[in-house]
């Protein structure tokens, strides 16, 4: 079964990396969105498995755009991973209000990364 | 002066952009080597997933090798193992805690008989009742299990499931009279599924109970042979869940 996998960080090239790291260690299709607007767009369309969402991003940012994707039924459910930086406690615990699933902390270890899109696709399959 | 001064700034413009357009380059060139790093450590990690996948198929191949040398012995209790290992974990998964999830438990469950590789077949298939001194001697084959599988690492807590299997919540099992949480889980879950299997299986001499008949007992003997909890995890579990296992597993 291929799944959609959304990464919505508005740096492309914090996109590009995790596309890259990613990229067939399980099979999803990947969606790139650069704020929390397109960000929705996407999900509708999309209904990802998987959201990794950063918090700092212009026009609608990851805990509104987080509260959003757990609101609309448009959207699926997906689990959300939430990209913040260190040291923001009371931003997790925003985010953990508005329906994150998990958390990496930016600069995020790639390996955390991956074993965490595999034991999700190990649940899932 | 001021010619000197216009020349002098469209230099410093120049070579400002120059320097730009060189920091801009090592950039690129550092986001690209960046993500030569994010590609191997990703093909590195896709090699160890592969090896890892490799060596748990080999450790249940030979978990399996060994359960079924148990039961060759054996026509009645053929499949019980497997049978009783999905019935287990089944309950585990009911039961809702880790143990679902940890991998060795189904290695565990599939070898919690082992230890009768050394109970003389006159024991072992002794139509009639068995005298006090052949009982305690079948009572040995938890402890001769342990000693088998003893050393190997990969079986991890499998162990205490062959060690405890037979143990009851009311303490009045054996080989170590255990009571209630003193008990490991695991052998706690798997004894109300050894139980099923042997209840709703034929034996030479009684022919198999309808799983209703099992459950009833099942049931009678929460807080004596099995753990309540384990009981009740057991009771949410659909009469379809057990026969198709039971129908796949012959």
């Amino acid at each position: 079964m291929t799944r959609a996998v959304l990464v919505v960080d508005d740096d492309p090239f914090v996109r590009k990396l995790i596309a890259t790291t990613l990229e067939d260690v399980a099979e999803f299709e990947l969606h790139e969105a650069a704020d929390g607007v397109e960000a929705l767009e996407v999900a509708r369309r999309e209904h990802p498995s998987l959201v990794f969402l950063d918090v700092d991003m212009p026009r609608i940012d990851g805990i509104e755009a987080c509260r959003s994707l757990r609101s609309e039924d448009a959207t699926g459910d997906p689990t959300i991973v939430m990209l913040t930086a260190a040291h923001g406690d009371s931003v997790e615990r925003q985010a953990e209000e508005a329906g994150a699933d998990l958390f990496l902390t930016k600069p995020f270890s790639p390996l955390e990364l991956l074993r965490l899109v595999d034991r999700l696709d190990e649940k899932s399959s | 002066m001021a010619v000197g001064n216009e020349s002098e700034l469209a230099e410093e413009i120049e070579r400002l952009r120059a320097e730009l357009a060189t920091r801009e380059r090592e950039s690129a060139d550092r986001q690209q080597q960046l993500e030569r790093y994010a590609a191997d450590l990703r093909e590195t990690f896709k090699e160890e997933r592969a090896r890892r996948d490799e060596l748990r198929q080999s450790y249940m191949a030979t978990v399996r090798a060994l359960s079924n040398a148990v039961e060759a012995r054996d026509a009645y209790t053929s499949k019980h193992a497997e049978r009783v290992t999905a019935y287990a974990l089944e309950i585990a998964r009911a039961l809702g805690t880790q143990l679902a999830g940890v991998e060795e438990i189904e290695f565990a469950f599939l070898l919690h008989d082992v230890g009768k590789v050394a109970i003389p077949d006159a024991i072992l298939y002794k139509p009639g009742p068995l005298t006090d001194n052949e009982r305690s001697l079948m009572e040995q084959h938890p402890l001769i299990g342990v000693e088998i599988v003893r050393g190997i690492e990969f079986l991890g807590p499998a162990a205490e499931v062959v060690r405890s299997h037979h143990e009851r919540w009311d303490g009045q099992g054996y080989p170590d009279g255990l009571a209630g949480e003193e008990i490991p889980i695991a052998a706690r879950v798997f004894a109300a599924a050894d139980v099923l299997d042997a209840l709703t299986t034929e034996r030479p001499y009684r022919p198999a109970s309808p799983l209703g008949v099992a459950r009833e007992i099942i049931v009678k003997e929460s807080g004596g042979q099995f753990d309540p909890q384990v009981v009740e995890a057991f009771q949410t579990i659909p009469d379809e869940t057990f026969e198709r296992i039971a129908a796949a597993v012959r």
